[in-house]
């Protein structure tokens, strides 16, 4: 059975500090306004960039008229793609296709796209003078629904590919890309004719999940300026290494003479992954020869990234007792202008949509589209609630036609632990059918007195290439400070991995402290995404402070003058010759004065993690929900989360993940979607394009976890963060289709939507 | 951003009326500043001038009256919610107030603001037009008074002349045997269906036709025919789909991200109905 809410209590007593909820080490700092982000920074001689973006959808650019802006006060530069070509730099960036230009370079390919950059001694300056830089476009067909981007003569976007950067982590390789399909991914085992051939029941059908933008309440911002020649930016960045490499390349530098640091990050859930504007900034630096800061509105950062909509085509085929036969995936998802995270969201929408069953036989493709709208990349749990919307509701769907319970359908398809549910992939590290029973007993399902029941279940193969590092150094009075690359966005990073290294050190939590998101400082990590800091840097830490253990054996063994083998590690140093000695009593009678020892560790493709994923991330979390039948209002009224994360090192922590991760879901399921109307957005900004509020929080949650040691992280720890709120979309609206009769096929599943869709039942039943 | 532009504090209605007269066009007039700020971050507006009246120490209080509750214009909604005269004698007024938009909107945006702005999704403008008020404006020729009614002409649009200040609103007091509610529907940051009804009862039924007000979802607030709703019971059943018919076919909504103009049309028929069944709870 899974541990509830404090877990099992004898698990829980093997350890002082993992397991527990220890408060958050920035929590007082970002209560009280005292933690510095990266918008709260400047340096003397500061300058301030103001962008012009594109009036048009997809044009060429014909010239830029900047004199005006030049002859304005305080102006120090007006830069367009142009000049930084003239400049010798390289100004395209990305880390699968370079093809994202930092400023457009001879054409747009969306409204909004960046095209000149204002350079002024002030913002203000640089904004009035950035409403006088005049740019003379030639129009082009422009296409901004991915279905039409598909279709013959559609206007193509980008008529020559960028180079492929070719990392094996993110390039799903280039495959067929013709005209506007920026990436395929095909998933494909058994017979699927025949079996849809010989099935009982087939499911058919088409869904739509919503373009969606990933409200953070610090929007992108940089600053950037050379130090005697190396490059140092600091930015609103997820992955400081990945943007490093970006900005090595656009500059022709080594990466070790690029420094990237992200302080505090207020938010980013994928948002703020890879390189945003980094580029056009470091930039602005080089060719003024100043330090230059550049923040972006909101508004702004609207149009700068959102995640990828998906349009599903997908059937299924059941026998007469329920179980799979057969799952067929047709999906195409708008991604924008340019390729940035894309072809990763469509091979984990490939990968994701289907669901953890038993599934005799399988085809998925999906596409990622060009489209003239803002480029799409990561949002959490990307590629999962794209393609979880048609799965888990046909399963919903199913289950009606076949009479079965739906609880009990899913029971009769689910993998069950250690089995296989993509060929060649680590075995499924969770217990879904428990977890799923938990569930729906909290849900009590199936619902009473108006009150209706959804809910869902997927399994995400973590996109975690697992290469972390990390540093310790235990310092001569019983202290340590850890060095990582992992970023805090405000998930907690920082907190669980210093309870990490106050566990594997035998320390107090007040004597760790941490040194984080520089890559000129803390040695190298992948990313913060995917899920992975918590299971993967989390055992690149275990490994560093193991290693500063055997180190500090090593010098008592010579201090004492033994083998190191007669040293043994104690709670917080070491026992050799039958006495205790603190880290800081070896350490300085090693020096004799002063010193530390320093402990390195890393995790790579290999040992625990050879398997990819590294592991899998599961949701399992449903809705009781009730509708008003006269104005289509969805409200739910209790939501409940299964947190199967192996064991939470600090359990509050991972609440706060989850119910984030569900309350997206409910934005995206209920409200939230970007709407273009025309080639221009409409709602580019929070007064129209609606983030959940704490008034929309239900009255009631349930936030339980399922802690089985299964996981491949410390202590059996796997990745949270993004599961929960992976099914929360096809939960409402098998909720919404319970109680209305009919099941809503697209979401959000607004108020008007919800009425339609009553009232064609009605117009149904009437004839 | 926000532009360069230059705030006056004015002290007085007669200073505020000669900044206006003098920078005309290129000025606005700046109490809450919740709809005015925003529409200027956005880019959407821009003015090179504020008239901050803010300072006008008479256009702070709210005022009751034997018959009129006059509420000046830097009166914020959250002063009116909590108001104890306001709260005594117009409690629809009070509640409404309550439910405008978000706590920091209002704790600074004013119902005065509100109706100047004349942005057609507010809450305040349906009830006040129900309750009969009017607005009080002075400018170079002096004071004048005129129904809410035919001060918003249009969808950010009024009659305020260009030398004039809003300086009050006026609400009758309504009768003894008066009720007031007020109903809306929202999905986004501000209301797209509410509707007013203020009707005298008497018993169970109406004591002459109630006045049905719609706001939100059309360019201006709509009365509602009820000529044949008066005398009706509260609790008649074709009361309210009479009353449902007669406000669809007053409006005609604009369509939006909150609904199309069906859909919106239809939210007028419920929300009429909530609004009595409102009014018949008390």
């Amino acid at each position: 059975m899974p541990a509830r809410e404090d877990g099992d209590p004898v698990e829980r007593t093997r350890f002082r500090v993992a397991g527990t909820e220890a408060r958050r080490a920035d929590g007082v700092a970002k209560v009280t306004g005292a933690a510095r982000f990266t918008v709260d920074l400047s340096v003397p001689g500061m300058a301030h960039a103001v962008m012009v973006r594109s009036t048009r959808a997809h044009a060429r650019i014909l010239g830029i008229e900047r004199e005006a802006a030049e002859r304005m006060p305080g102006v120090l530069a007006v830069l367009a793609g142009a000049d930084l070509v003239a400049a010798g730099l390289h100004p395209y960036y990305g880390h699968v296709v370079l093809d994202h230009p930092a400023l457009a370079v001879g054409s747009v390919r969306y409204h909004g796209e960046p095209v000149a950059l204002v350079v002024a001694e002030t913002k203000l300056q640089a904004a009035e003078a950035a409403d006088l830089v005049e740019v003379r476009y030639e129009d082009l067909p422009a296409v901004i629904d991915a279905d039409e981007a598909l279709r013959p003569g559609a206007p193509i976007l980008h008529h020559e590919r960028g180079q492929r950067v070719g990392d094996e982590g993110m390039d799903q390789g280039e495959g067929a890309l013709e005209g506007n399909v920026c990436a395929i991914a095909r998933v494909q085992w058994g017979d699927v004719d025949a079996a849809f051939a010989k099935a009982h029941l087939v499911v058919e059908g088409e869904y739509r999940y919503p373009m969606l933008y990933g409200y953070a309440m610090e929007p992108y911002n940089a600053l950037a300026f050379f130090d005697q020649g190396d490059l140092v930016v600091y930015s609103t960045a997820q992955h400081v290494y990945m943007v490093r490499r970006d900005l090595a390349r656009m500059f022709d530098l080594p990466l070790a003479r690029v420094r990237v640091s992200a302080p505090y990050v207020g938010g980013g859930y994928g948002t703020k992954s890879y390189t945003k504007i980094e580029g056009a900034c470091a930039m602005a630096a080089h060719l003024t020869g100043r330090a230059v800061k550049l923040d972006l509105s909101v508004e702004e950062a609207m149009l700068t990234t959102r995640s990828d909509s998906s349009h599903i085509r997908c059937r299924s085929a059941f026998d007469r007792d329920g179980l799979l036969l057969a799952r067929e995936f047709d999906i195409v998802l708008n991604s924008g202008a340019y390729t940035d995270n894309s072809p990763l969201v469509n091979s984990k929408t490939a990968n994701r949509c289907f669901g953890p069953y038993r599934i005799p036989s399988l085809r998925v493709v999906s596409r990622s589209v060009f489209t003239n709208t803002v480029p799409a990349s990561s949002l959490r749990g990307f590629g999962a609630p794209q393609g979880n919307i048609g799965g888990e509701l046909q399963m919903d769907e199913a289950a009606e036609k076949l009479g079965i319970d739906p609880v009990e359908l899913r029971l009769r398809n689910l993998a069950g632990p250690g089995e296989a549910i993509l060929p060649g992939k680590r075995p499924l590290d969770a217990d879904l059918r428990e977890d799923l029973r938990c569930l729906v007993a909290s849900l009590e399902w199936p619902g009473t007195g108006g009150v209706s029941v959804g809910f869902g279940v997927s399994a995400s193969d973590a996109g975690a290439y697992p290469t972390s590092t990390a540093a310790v150094r235990i310092h001569a009075d019983d202290s340590a400070t850890l060095f990582t690359g992992s970023t805090e966005l405000g998930q907690g990073s920082r907190t669980v991995l210093c309870q990490i290294v106050a566990e594997e050190l035998g320390l107090s939590l007040e004597r760790v402290a941490i040194v984080g998101g520089d890559t000129g400082v803390v040695p190298y990590e992948r990313t913060t995404g995917a899920s992975r800091t918590t299971t993967v840097t989390g055992r690149a830490v275990q490994e560093a402070c193991r290693d500063a253990r055997r180190r500090v054996r090593e010098l008592a063994a010579q201090n004492e003058k033994v083998d190191v083998a007669a040293v043994e590690d104690a709670p917080a140093g070491v026992r050799v010759k039958d006495r205790e000695r603190s880290y800081g009593e070896v350490i300085e009678g090693w020096f004799g004065a002063g010193g530390e020892v320093l402990g390195h560790g890393s995790v790579r493709r290999g040992e625990g993690f050879a398997q990819m994923p590294p592991f899998w991330e599961i949701g399992c979390s449903g809705v009781r929900l009730s509708v008003d039948r006269e104005t289509g209002v969805a409200r739910v009224e209790k939501l409940v989360t299964v947190g199967d994360v192996g064991f939470a090192i600090n359990p509050a922590l991972v609440h706060g993940q989850d119910l984030g991760a569900a309350t997206m879901g409910m934005g995206a399921a209920l409200r939230e979607e970007l709407v273009y109307e025309g080639e221009q957005l409409v709602n580019p900004n929070v007064v129209d394009y609606r983030v959940p509020r704490f008034s929309d929080q239900p009255p009631e949650i349930d936030l339980m976890l399922a802690e089985r040691h299964d996981g491949a992280g410390p202590f059996g720890a796997k990745g949270a963060g993004e599961g929960a709120g992976n099914t929360i979309g096809s939960s409402v609206a098998a909720a919404i289709g319970r109680a209305i009769g009919v099941f809503p096929h697209e979401l959000p599943a607004t108020p008007e939507r919800v009425w339609r869709l009553l009232r064609e039942r009605d117009e149904r039943a009437r004839r | 951003m926000l532009r360069r532009f230059e705030v006056h504090r004015a002290t007085s209605v007669e200073e505020a009326v000669d900044l206006r007269v003098r920078y005309g066009d290129d000025a606005a007039v700046y109490a809450g500043g919740t709809e005015l700020l925003l529409a200027m971050k956005l880019g959407i507006a821009r003015w090179a001038h504020l008239i901050d009246v803010k300072p006008i120490r008479e256009l702070s209080r709210v005022a009751v009256a034997r018959d009129t509750v006059r509420i000046g214009a830097t009166v914020t909604h959250w002063d009116l919610e909590r108001h104890p005269d306001v709260t005594r004698v117009l409690p629809a007024l009070a509640r409404l107030e309550a439910s405008v938009a978000n706590v920091r909107v209002r704790a600074a945006g004013t119902l005065a603001g509100n109706i100047a702005f004349a942005e057609p999704h507010a809450d305040p403008p349906a009830l006040l037009v129900a309750l009969g008020a009017r607005v009080v404006a002075r400018g170079r020729r002096g004071e004048r008074t005129l129904p809410l009614e035919e001060f918003v002409t249009g969808m950010y649009q009024t009659a305020l002349g260009g030398d004039e200040i809003l300086t009050a609103v006026e609400v009758p007091v309504p009768a003894p045997d008066a009720r007031a509610a007020y109903v809306k529907f929202q999905v986004l940051e501000r209301p797209s269906v509410g509707v007013a009804i203020v009707a005298k009862v008497n018993g169970a039924s109406f004591a002459g036709p109630p006045a049905v007000v719609v706001g939100a979802v059309d360019e201006l607030p709509r009365r509602v025919d009820t000529a044949a709703l008066a005398g009706a019971s509260l609790a008649d059943a074709r009361v309210a789909d009479a009353l449902a018919a007669s406000a669809r076919a007053a409006v005609s909504p604009v369509a939006d991200l909150a609904g199309s103009e069906e859909y919106k049309r239809h939210l007028v028929g419920v929300f009429a109905r909530r609004a009595l069944t409102a009014l018949a709870a008390g």
